[in-house]
Order: structure tokens, then sequence, then C-alpha cells
């Protein structure tokens, strides 16, 4: 994620003078109990590193987060959008909105302002009675249901390793595991993520969330 | 009604000394002659039907459909100015494509009557309008269960078991108050509207009448549909039976 | 109306096109700092501006007061970042008037963030809020185009860098007040002297929990300008003259000195 702008797609001439384009890791899977989002906690400003212990795991709902990518600003202001629509349909209609509905709404926003935003937005939820949901949102707008989803710059380096491990309904300890393996893999090859990774596990039993440093999750 | 307007049922945005928006109740004078209609809230699901007067035998059999779909999962009956009811389906056609629109789900059928109720109360309250003179039944399945709702021309709307509006209400009530909700499979519930509509046509036989029943249950996958031949042909035969039992017992 | 007018963009962007020169903002390329301690928050910043590679004021103010117990440091263009906040200021004091209460540090970071979000960064307003309210203390930074962070120090500007290695390797967890304010001072002067685009004086406030704010202007000087080693008037008599003298004119009426009445014919 960048102040400015990021994303390998982004017209260069729309970027600030002096700005280099750069990114983030993010993913979210599904396993047994719920779904995980993950996230490094990398923030850029052109070369520098401008917040090295970044939260790109956002709130929009009790039970529906989502992994921001792309610029900062933008997502941010995305997600505030989410949370508000999702809160006044909590209120309005007395009924808890779906993982599905907020992508839905990230869905709207993304295209429907596609010529203005930069945002690559993962959103993933638990629900009782789907047992959790991953959208991927990429820039332009579109909508993809997966088991499970990686974004932003760090992710390519990590297509081919989540494709290879990813199992279905894997324990929380397997799939935390995963995640961590995916993102510091991804934070190792991307120069531009990097610093914590950060987890947010939703269940039934509600929110967890959990930080690693780079000690703690480095192999060497 | 026994007292008359004197002067203040010209308008919709005044009220009489004793309280009343005489306009909103002339609507409902629409209504009470017009044909008559059901709904009915079973085990599995729910059922609409309408009772057609035919009123020129020029008409189509089959054409000048009286049961309209809002939305895959919802249909929607009504009794009284039946330009008014194409009106509020229309309206609710709109709620409902709108709510997939931002929310990708079907609409919640307690929110869908709500909305729609919302919106007929908007024509009582200004004097430029006239209030809608039909009572709208909306019926249908989805996540939560089965909902039944009536909206009356004030904008009012209850949830109800069974539903009855029109000339044939009264009837068609005290019919309805016998039946057990929560054993009637839609199948029989099908069979027991067809009934109750030829018993309540009975204050009006001189006219020829066709039937109209839909249904939405979980067997045919949430879906508001028209009753297939077979079970209608069936139900029109049920009735005729039960019908006559009555005369003969 | 309210707000920026854009009546005269297209018309700047032929004239720049054409080969004027648009006009210099002046800049507060600057360092500023914010630090949770203890009991509070700390702002502080340095007190040059720049227009280009001239000094435009060697001392001015960049710690702004929102309200009273919300501060906030700005860096990026000096016009914007007095606007931005001089309205902000005037926002939060109408909206606790209406809620009867202290405003607090998110109602102001959000609405300046959805502010400056509107504006996509041309609004060129990089802050540092800091404040105590009902909820705690708060730090955040905000950038141009909308975005915000949280932290317990945080640097922002072309000095940020230079701030920032004092803060990344002096900061811990529970610092007392003064403790804080020696860390802030010297994440500042680390700007103040590495970077160009900073210097002169260090600025600091202090929000405490249940205290009034605290503003050190001037809170290190460390630029001061010495007592010159010799002093270089001219002694009287270097120069000479052949005649000194002086002559006194007096004023007979005050009117001379007045623009004199408009003549009209006298009518007797």
């Amino acid at each position: 994620m960048s102040i400015v702008s990021q994303s390998p797609y982004v017209d260069m001439k729309a970027l600030k003078k002096g700005e280099v384009n750069l990114g983030t890791s993010i993913m979210a899977i599904k396993f047994k109990d719920g779904v995980i989002l993950g996230a490094d906690s990398r923030t850029s400003m052109g070369a520098m590193v401008a917040n090295r212990v970044t939260d790109k795991l956002t709130k929009v709902h009790d039970n529906i987060w989502c992994c921001r990518s792309g610029s900062a600003a933008d997502t941010q202001a995305v997600s505030e959008y989410v949370r508000l629509y999702l809160d006044q349909y909590k209120i309005n209609y007395g009924r808890e909105p779906t993982p599905k509905t907020a992508a839905a709404l990230f869905r709207k926003l993304c295209y429907e302002n596609k010529n203005v935003l930069t945002a690559g937005i993962i959103c993933a939820g638990f629900d009782e009675k789907t047992g959790g949901e991953i959208y991927s949102i990429p820039i332009g707008g579109s909508v993809h249901k997966q088991d499970y989803a990686i974004a932003g710059s760090g992710s390519s380096y990590i297509y081919g390793l989540c494709n290879t491990h990813y199992k279905q309904e894997m324990s929380q300890d397997e799939a935390v595991e995963f995640v961590k393996m995916s993102l510091t893999q991804a934070i190792r090859w991307d120069g531009s993520s990097g610093g914590c990774i950060r987890m947010v596990i939703l269940t039934k039993n509600g929110v967890e969330r959990l930080l690693f440093t780079p000690q703690e999750y480095q192999l060497n | 009604m026994t007292s008359i307007g004197t002067g203040y049922d010209l308008s919709n945005s005044v009220f009489s000394p004793d309280g009343r928006v005489f306009q909103v109740e002339y609507a409902g004078k629409a209504v009470e002659n017009g044909s008559t209609s059901i709904g009915i809230r079973c085990k599995d699901g729910i059922v609409l039907a309408v009772e057609k007067i035919t009123v020129s035998k020029l008409l189509k059999l089959g054409a000048n459909k009286r049961i309209q779909t809002v939305d895959k999962h919802v249909g929607v009956v009504y009794s009284g100015m039946n330009p008014d009811g194409r009106h509020i389906v229309t309206r609710s056609r709109e709620e409902a494509r709108h709510w997939r629109d931002q929310f990708r789900e079907q609409m919640p059928i307690p929110t869908l009557a709500a909305n729609v109720a919302s919106y007929v109360q908007l024509y009582t309250v200004y004097n430029s309008v006239r209030p809608f003179g039909v009572n709208t039944i909306i019926g249908g399945v989805d996540d939560e269960g089965s909902h039944l709702y009536m909206i009356d021309p004030s904008g009012k709307s209850w949830g109800y078991r069974g539903a009855a509006s029109g000339r044939g209400r009264q009837t068609v009530n005290n019919e309805l108050e016998k039946l057990d909700f929560d054993k009637l499979t839609a199948a029989e519930a099908v069979k027991e509207a067809a009934r109750i509509l030829y018993v309540a046509h009975e204050d009006n036989k001189d006219k020829d009448f066709e039937l109209e029943i839909s249904w939405v249950t979980e067997a045919n996958g949430r879906v508001h549909e028209f009753v297939p031949e077979s079970l209608l042909a069936e139900a029109k035969i049920y009735a005729e039976e039960q019908l006559d039992a009555d005369v003969e017992g | 109306m309210a707000g920026l007018s854009f009546d005269n963009y297209r018309r700047n962007k032929s004239l720049e096109a054409s080969g004027v020169l648009p006009p210099k903002t002046t800049s507060t390329g600057t360092t500023i700092v914010g630090c949770k301690f203890n009991g509070g928050v700390i702002l502080s910043a340095d007190t040059r501006a720049t227009a280009g590679m001239v000094v435009a004021d060697k001392n001015c103010l960049k710690l702004h007061r929102l309200a009273p117990n919300i501060w906030c440091a700005g860096a990026g263009t000096a016009s914007d970042n007095d606007k931005v906040t001089e309205l902000e200021s005037s926002q939060l004091e109408i909206h606790s008037q209406w809620t009867g209460r202290a405003p607090r540090v998110v109602t102001a970071l959000t609405h300046l963030k959805q502010h400056l979000f509107k504006y996509q960064g041309h609004v060129g307003a990089y802050l540092i809020i800091a404040g105590v309210d009902v909820t705690g203390s708060h730090l955040f930074s905000l950038h141009a185009h909308g975005s915000t962070d949280v932290g317990p120090y945080l640097a922002l500007g072309s000095g940020s860098m230079a701030a920032l290695s004092v803060l990344e390797s002096k900061w811990k967890e529970d610092l007392t007040k003064e403790e804080a304010m020696e860390l802030c001072s010297e994440a500042i002067m680390a700007g103040v002297f590495n970077d160009l685009a900073s210097g002169s004086n260090v600025d600091l406030c202090v929000i405490e929990k249940g205290k009034p704010s605290r503003l050190h202007r001037g809170y290190k000087q460390p630029n001061q300008r010495l007592q010159k080693q010799r002093n270089y008037n001219f002694d009287i008599g270097t120069t000479s003259y052949f005649e000194a003298g002086s002559e006194v004119f007096y004023i007979s009426k005050q009117s001379d000195l007045e623009t004199s009445a408009m003549e009209v014919d006298q009518v007797s």
C-alpha cells in the first residue's frame, strides 16, 4: 500500500513526480471454522517507508473485514463507506448483512468510481449459514468468490506456492501457519512489502487478532 | 360509515374534526367492492388466489392475469382498482430490483412490505394526489421463512396467516379462521383457497368467474408461479364437491 | 459560496502553457513529530518556512490549535495548512457547542480526512493530529490525499527521516512527560540540523489529560544570533564635512496639512 497509489496497473503519468510504484501483500483464506485475513504492515511513499506497522485489515462490520491494497487514501475512504452502509443496513432492516452483501457494496463503489480509484480489496467474512466467504475485488471492480484470495504486488510471488499448498478444511493452526508461510515468502521476494504480519481470524466465536514481528516469522 | 364528509372529504391533507381523513376511507370503499382475493401462509409456503368476475363474454379466458410476480420469490394480488394495483406492483418490482442491485440478495419480504406501505402512505398526505384504491396482499418465502402481508389504502401493513380482501372478504375470513395454518400444506391450501372462493361466490352466483391461484413453496425452490394446471383443475373439482356437499348437507 | 473556487483553473492552465510561471507557494519544508507519553501526548515542530531556496520565515508557528484539547502540526503547503486548520477549528467549536461536549480527536481526524480526500491531494496539508478526549489520548497522522495512520510516535515532513531516526532509536514505552518532551525536541533538532528545508527553533505543545494544553513557543532555540565579536558602526567624524545646520519650519494652520475643501461660490 502506498500513500499516493500503487499496483502494477497504475498509469505512471497519474503518479506524482518522484513517486515510485510500490505495494502490499495481502490474502484471505477459508478454513474449517471460518476465515483468516492476513497482511504485511508496510506503507510506502515513494521510496520511503511511511509506516512500518500499518493495519491493512479493516473492520467493515462485526463479522466482515477487508484487506486493503492500492492507495491508502482510496481504500480507507471506500471501506469507511462500506462500513457506513453495513451499519445502516443493520439498523434499518434489523438483520446482519452477509459477506456477499459487503462484497456487493465494495463492488459498487469500486466499479462506479473506477476512473478515480486505485483500490484492490479482499472482502472476507464469517457467516453462520455459509461458514465464511471470501470475495476478491481487484482494480476495475469485478467480484470473484474464492476459497482463498491473494492480492497486492507481493502476491505475484506466491501464486504457485498458495496453489500448491492450500487445502480445504484446514484446522485453525494449519491455516494460520499457511497464511504466515505464504506472506513470509511474499514479503521476502517483494521489496515493497515488509514489516510485521497481521492476521484476523473470524469464526463463530468472534474475532481474534494475531501479530507476528519479523523476528517471529522470518525463517532465518 | 355513518357520517359523510360535509366538506372535509375534498382533501387528503385535511382532517375532519373527529380525526378522519375521508379520502382514505373512500379509497377503502373502492376496495370493498373489488374482486375477492385471498392469501394463505401455510406450513411450507404461501398461496395467493383471486376470483376474477367475467365482466364480458368477449374477454379471453386466461388472459388478463391478476396475480403478478414482484421478484423471483414474491407474488402480489390485490382487490380494488386494477390500474392502481398494477402501479403498486411496478413500484414493488423497483424496490426489489434496487435491493438486488445494491446488496446482491433477495429482498426480505417484511422490508419489501414496509417499503411498499411507506409508498402507499405518501399518497395519503398530499393534496395533489389521491390514495390508492386497492388492498395489496404480498406473499413470498425468503431466508427467514414464509411471509404474508396486506397493505390497505392508508398505508397500514399487517402480517397475516390468512388474509382476505374485496367483496367476499367476510365470508372468506369466516372460512379462513377454520383452517389450521401450522398443519396445512401448500397443496392443501390451494384446494382450500379454491373452495373458499367458491363459497364466497355463492353471494354473487349470477356472474361467471375465473380462478387464479399462485404459490411460493419450499418444494418449488421458493419461486412464485401459478400452480400447475392439474392442481388447479383438482382444486376446482374439490371446491365444487365440497360446495355440493354443503348444499346437500 | 464557501470552499475553494476553481473558476480560474482553465485560464491558469493556459497561461502556464504559454510560458507564464505560476506563483510559488510557501512550503513548510518541515520537520514535525508527535509522541504519546503516560499522561498525554506531545506535538513538536521546527519553525522554518521556505519559498523555493529562500527562507520565507525564520520563526513561523506550525502548531495549530484545533480545539483546547486537540492540536495539530502541519507540513506541506503553509497556506493550505493555515486554512484547513482554521476551518476545522471553527467547525469543531460549532460541533462542540451543538453537542455540549468537548470534541473528540477522531472527529477532527475524520472530518479533515474527508475534506482532504475530496480535494484529491490538491489541498497540500500533511498533518499530525494529537489530543486528549473522553476516550483517552490519541495520536494520528494525515496525508494530503486523505489517508491516516495511527502510532505511539509519528514524524512527517522533509525532515521526518532525520526525526524518525531519533524516535526509532530512543523511544520506549511509558515515557514520562519530561522524557517525551526531550525526545520530541531532540527529534526536531535532528531535522533542524540535517534537513535543509527545516531550521531555526523548536516549538512544542504538551496536551495532558485533565490539564490545559501548554504551547512552548521557542522551546529550544539552537540558532540564536550571537553577539558579533566586533561592532561595525563607524565612529562619528569618520567622514569629513564642511558645514552643519538645521532649519525650523512652522505650521501655521492645521488645515494646511489637510486636503482643502472644495471651493464653492459664496452666497452672502
